[in-house]
């Protein structure tokens, strides 16, 4: 009895969300992402974006991307094989139109390979906290392309936060959406 | 709408206006007041083996000599705990060079570029080649490594006597603080940076740092990193060693990591890096900080001696 309770609690906590998800159109885009660092490497990869009419009216867009610099300073170099998975939301003004502008939070984790266990001892793994604006457009065709700068509140300081996580990045993202 | 564009003016104005601004320059007793130099004759003459030996015996001559190069804001003063341990021993010559710009005074030290820190390292090298030594060294300490690195970059060895090895201590290739990445953007606006020094360090190093020399610093950094990521080949028959504390509030510990990767030895060999139970930045340097351990003077002894040791292989 309590588990049909509890279901059907459930169940009506979510019916908004439901009725909503299958009335109001959503967008989601998957891309490439191209990453400099200030100072520091290309880091290039892959993203999502996903919003909905339920993400207040499209006002929010929630983001998921990889970057690593395998596939950027560091292919055929001694450039240093860091890693980058990030997790993230944006607000965006004009939201209705086709050049919009956004300004989000991110986090994540990143991972710097040391290759070699003599330098394990060094910081090689760190949550990422990052602030991010930019510009975004959408094309009459389903494409899209995002502007944006950003800076990581945790950095590198040479004692516990792994030396290539640097401040500021800029960043260039082209996206395909998949459901238009 | 009005009223914001007013206040952008205002904050653009305020921004400009205090652009580049320079220190007070009052206290005698700072190296940055240019009243203390080590620039003068009577200290080069001290530090420098080409000045203090000019004529060297036959045997002199095939006595290792190891020419140390100081880091940023820095005097020869860094490496003078290992001339005194050269001068007890007897083993090997050290030749302490003064990089340009450093040791003078705040107005010298702004205009001079990184070029010109590096001057007086292939300064003294050529003096030392020219004059028939046979087993030179090199080493250098934060910001005198990446000068050196960028000498092998260039092969300026090639042209004379090879070095039998290079000793690199902390290293600086990665900043550990990252806001110096951002110096080209705030530099102007922030004019200088200052350091607080121990007592014992002042009158031997810098206070401020006007930001055309950490636009300086920054630039040979980023160059001796993309160097390194290309891949760089000592000369045939150097030996190369990298010491790095493993917390370093100056050089970035991956730094080390960063030199192991990026530098081969002309057999296609890794160079040797040890990580250091340190929190000292140039810990070989232990002369005018507050507060030294026991395990500090280990270690610093430890490297010393092992220094000698290859040198006299």
């Amino acid at each position: 009895m309590r588990k049909a309770l509890f279901t059907a609690f459930v169940f009506l906590l979510f019916l908004p969300l439901l009725k909503a998800q299958t009335a109001i159109p959503y967008e989601l885009a998957v891309g490439l992402r191209v990453q400099k660092t200030e100072q520091l490497y290309w880091e290039n990869g892959v993203g999502a974006d996903f919003t909905s009419d339920f993400l207040l009216q499209k006002k929010i867009h929630l983001k998921l991307s990889y970057v690593t610099s395998r596939i950027g300073s560091a292919f055929l170099s001694n450039a240093v094989r860091q890693d980058n998975v990030i997790i993230g939301a944006d607000w965006r003004f004009r939201s209705d139109k086709d050049f919009q502008l956004f300004a989000g939070l991110n986090t994540g984790f990143f991972h710097a390979d040391m290759e070699i266990p003599k330098f394990d001892v060094l910081p090689h793994n760190s949550m990422l906290l990052q602030l991010e604006a930019g510009l975004f457009y959408k094309f009459k065709f389903p494409l899209a392309t995002s502007l944006s700068v950003g800076y990581n509140v945790i950095n590198g300081d040479g004692v516990n936060i792994p030396g290539t996580l640097f401040p500021v990045y800029y960043q260039l993202s082209v996206f395909y959406y998949i459901n238009k | 709408m009005k009223n914001s564009i007013y206040i952008l003016f205002a904050v653009v104005a305020v921004i400009f206006s205090s652009c580049n601004p320079s220190p007070s320059l009052d206290d005698k007793t700072m190296l940055d007041y240019g009243q203390i130099s080590y620039a003068v004759p009577d200290s080069l003459n001290k530090h420098l083996l080409s000045a203090y030996l000019p004529n060297p015996t036959p045997t002199q001559l095939n006595t290792p000599v190891i020419i140390c190069a100081h880091g940023y804001t820095a005097t020869t003063f860094e490496w003078d705990e290992f001339r005194a341990y050269a001068n007890t021993k007897g083993t090997f010559y050290v030749s302490q060079v003064l990089l340009g710009g450093h040791g003078r005074s705040y107005t010298d030290f702004k205009k001079a570029s990184w070029e010109d820190w590096q001057s007086a390292i292939t300064w003294e090298y050529k003096n030392l080649s020219d004059m028939g030594y046979k087993k030179i060294y090199l080493a250098g300490s934060s910001t005198g490594a990446p000068l050196i690195i960028n000498m092998v970059k260039n092969h300026f060895f090639d042209q004379y006597s090879l070095p039998k090895g290079i000793f690199l201590v902390d290293p600086i290739i990665v900043s550990s603080n990252k806001t110096l990445t951002l110096v080209g953007l705030l530099g102007p606006v922030l004019g200088f940076t200052t350091v607080d020094l121990a007592n014992g360090e002042k009158g031997h190093w810098y206070v401020y740092r006007p930001q055309e020399t950490l636009k300086q610093l920054m630039a040979l950094i980023d160059l001796t990193r993309q160097d390194l990521e290309d891949g760089i080949t000592l000369p045939t028959g150097t030996y190369m060693k990298v010491y790095k504390s493993e917390k370093d509030e100056t050089a970035d510990p991956v730094s080390a990591f960063m030199i192991y990767k990026g530098m081969r030895t002309s057999s296609g060999g890794n160079i040797d890096v040890d990580l250091e139970n340190s929190n000292l930045h140039v810990f070989t340097r232990l002369e005018g900080r507050d507060n030294i351990t026991a395990d500090q003077r280990a270690l610093q002894q430890k490297v010393f001696a092992e220094m000698e040791a290859k040198m006299n292989q």
